[in-house]
């Protein structure tokens, strides 16, 4: 081991033992748990407020009783393919009493249309004008006149099958680079924007004298760096070792079963069938290398900056910009990744601080992986220069040392 | 491998418009305790920061420990900077290991020397206590022991003695002569003489950012004349005394306060034998190391304000 890396090696275990062992560190690592609280709380509510509404909601048909059992049956043929289920359904024998605009304003249940009159000329009263519950009931009407001019059909008796290894289509691939971006954007987010206050410490109570004595100052800054990684990897790792247990003894709690009929039936079974164009293996150890990229890129640029900051009230006042930066570059890959191949994906896998995230999306939609090796090196090149410019900028502005950077400044007289 | 630990050439450095250290040259021989003494301000650790390249200097050159650059050997130095400084979280034992382990030394290894420093100087309550739990002055002492814990060739001391008790500092200069024993070279600074002067093999004076002396400490001193305390047994007629003593003797109680030369001490033996006023006092000393510091601080700076005053004159004039 070089000098260099031992050194860096013993800033970044100083800096990460300092973190962890701490009572805040508890509640930082513990922190998402709220967040989760809060989402589950707020699902349930939401949930249970539609689960409470639905329940309440039908469209009604106003007709002959000869075509009372002719509606019932084409309404559960239609039924079926309709993409979102419509309302259910109420019918009424019609008479003299049943006026259609009394029932829609009914009080107790949402009514969203009614059609009543003759099948081939109905009247359909609606709630909001072109809805889909009133175009639905126009349909039933068309398939009982249908299904009474062409008499008893045999039913039909389909034969499904599905593709079984026919690829995943380039939305779902699309949609799981998106994915990625979003997952690294947010964990980057929340871990990279502390290294901003990281050298206010060592300011604060003049250690950085002492290191910047002993060791030379990339070293620091490459170990601070380090040592937050460090911090940022326990922290996924805690997560994710959370969850995977969690998902364990839910499944052991699960009937068998169960588990079949929800994997059958479940959205979730045709994402995770769904196979990024670089396999999974690889699409999740890049993933996590260009999250640790990324987080090296962007925390060594708040590092750099935060270190120019004087006093915690200007480091307060950087978060702001860093925070929007880090959200700017979210976007831009945001849309690279719904646009692979364009001119704007091209730029967000070369421009540096962005090339973590947009090349990850690049993981899920094509599949050559030397480009990867590349985009690493490159990505490494800019840590290295932004830490290299960082120590620079930090030496002559705070350590007073050098020939002054500030150029626009007269300069001294000889 | 040339006989000087620390070699600094015209080590100048601007901060702004201010010339805070002005072509500072300094030569510490290898093996000793070198003291750099100057006044507040005067830019002594600026000169050290330099000389160590924590800061560059603006001109001039730095080499340590037979040629090398500053930043090549770090390993071998030991360094107590001006502004103390620790992470106040940390224990001391934690603390001087960290501080070894930047400068190479093994962690374990660390820990085990800190121990053993701490029982020596008598801080055995506190080797497993936080710093921020620690007076000052404690807190200081470990970080002086996290300075030499990698037994380094040159340990570069700034201001060690301010804000330690007299028994600490006691403490602090019997370990400063054991590292030298060890065969380390010493260079502090202080505005204290008498550590430098019982202390220092050799010492410089920076004063107003330029170094105004370089030498032993009897070299300093002997740039006074020795001082007279002369007490005559036959009190009489002081003016009778006086007449036989240098011109400029001073009267103060019984006692004749005078400055002389060198090779004055054989002929005013003999010229108060002469007189026959008697003797029941008498000391020719050197004056202390204290008053050849002041004198050249206050030539300098006299120096100074006659450039000032020259300066107003002809802005007056002009």
């Amino acid at each position: 081991m070089t000098p260099f890396i031992r050194n860096m090696f013993v800033v970044a275990r100083r800096d990460f033992l300092a973190i962890v062992a701490t009572p805040t560190f508890l509640l930082f690592l513990l922190a998402p748990l709220f967040m989760v609280g809060m989402v589950l709380a707020g699902g349930m509510g939401a949930s249970q407020l539609a689960d409470s509404a639905r329940g309440k909601g039908r469209i009604v048909a106003v007709a002959d009783p000869a075509q009372i059992e002719a509606l019932r049956a084409a309404d559960t043929r239609l039924r079926a393919a309709m993409p979102r289920e419509p309302a259910l359904l109420e019918l009424r024998v019609a008479s003299p009493a049943a006026d259609p605009l009394a029932i829609a304003r009914e009080k107790g249940r949402d009514t969203y249309a009614v059609m009543s009159g003759p099948l081939d000329a109905p009247r359909i009263v609606e709630r909001e004008e072109g809805s889909g519950s009133g175009r639905y009931l126009a349909l039933l009407a068309g398939e009982v006149r249908r299904a009474e001019a062409a008499g008893d059909l045999p039913p039909v008796t389909p034969r499904f099958e599905s593709l079984a290894s026919g690829g995943t289509s380039i939305a779902v691939q699309q949609s799981l680079g998106f994915g990625a971006v979003f997952v690294i954007f947010l964990l980057t987010l929340l871990l990279a924007g502390q290294t901003v206050s990281s050298l206010a410490e060592e300011k604060g109570n003049k250690v950085i004298e002492i290191l910047a004595a002993a060791v030379p100052l990339e070293s620091v800054f490459l170990g601070k760096l380090l040592g937050f990684l460090g911090v940022a990897v326990l922290f996924i790792a805690f997560w994710m070792a959370l969850a995977f247990g969690g998902g364990l003894i839910a499944a052991t709690q699960m009937d068998p079963a169960a588990i079949a009929a929800a994997g059958k039936a479940g959205k979730a079974a045709t994402a995770l069938a769904a196979t990024p164009a670089t396999g999974w293996p690889f699409f999740l150890g890049i993933g996590f290398i260009y999250f640790v990229m990324a987080f090296l890129l962007l925390g060594a640029v708040f590092l750099g900056v935060g270190a120019q900051a004087a006093t915690v009230r200007e480091i307060q006042m950087l978060s702001l910009p860093i925070t929007i930066f880090q959200v700017g570059m979210f976007s831009l890959c945001a849309a690279a990744a719904s646009a692979p191949d364009s001119g704007l994906a091209r730029f967000a896998q070369i421009f540096p601080f962005s090339s973590p995230l947009a090349m990850a999306a690049r993981a899920a939609t094509d599949d050559s992986k030397a480009i990867h090796l590349l985009a690493l090196g490159w990505q490494a090149l800019w840590v290295a220069l932004v830490v290299w410019i960082s120590v620079r900028l930090f030496r002559s502005g705070v350590l007073g040392s050098g020939k002054s950077w500030r150029f626009w400044r007269r300069d001294r007289p000889a | 491998m040339n006989d000087f630990s620390v070699e600094a050439n015209g080590l100048t450095k601007y901060f702004g418009d201010y010339k805070a250290v002005d072509h500072v040259s300094l030569s510490v021989p290898a093996g000793s305790i070198y003291g750099v003494l100057g006044p507040n301000g005067a830019g002594k650790t600026t000169s050290l920061r330099m000389t160590l390249g924590i800061i560059d200097p603006d001109e001039g050159t730095s080499r340590l420990l037979g040629g090398h650059k500053p930043q090549s050997v770090r390993g071998r130095i030991g360094y107590l900077p001006e502004e103390r400084g620790l992470y106040p979280g940390m224990k001391a034992r934690e603390a001087i290991a960290f501080m070894g382990a930047l400068r190479g030394l093994d962690w374990s290894e660390g820990r085990r020397r800190a121990a053993t420093f701490m029982t020596e100087l008598g801080l055995e309550r506190v080797i497993d206590a936080k710093i921020r739990k620690m007076s000052k002055g404690m807190a200081q002492m470990v970080q002086l022991i996290g300075s030499i814990v990698h037994a380094p060739d040159l340990i570069v001391l700034d201001e060690p003695f301010s804000g330690l008790d007299p028994v600490n500092q006691e403490r602090l200069e019997t370990l400063v002569r054991r590292e030298q024993a060890r065969g380390a070279t010493i260079l502090f600074s202080t505005h204290v003489m008498a550590h430098a002067e019982r202390l220092c093999d050799r010492i410089a004076i920076i004063a107003r950012s330029a170094r105004r002396f370089e030498g032993t400490v009897d070299e300093a001193r002997a740039l006074l004349p020795m001082q007279v305390r002369y007490t005559p047994r036959d009190a009489g007629d002081p003016a009778a005394v006086a007449a036989t003593l240098p011109a400029g003797a001073e009267r103060r109680g019984d006692a004749w306060h005078f400055a002389i030369e060198d090779g004055g001490v054989e002929p005013l033996l003999a010229q108060i034998t002469a007189s026959g006023h008697g003797v029941t006092g008498l000391s020719i000393s050197r004056p202390a190391l204290h008053d050849a510091f002041v004198h050249i601080v206050r030539q300098v700076d006299a120096g100074f304000d006659a450039d000032a005053a020259e300066d107003a004159i002809e802005e007056a004039s002009a």
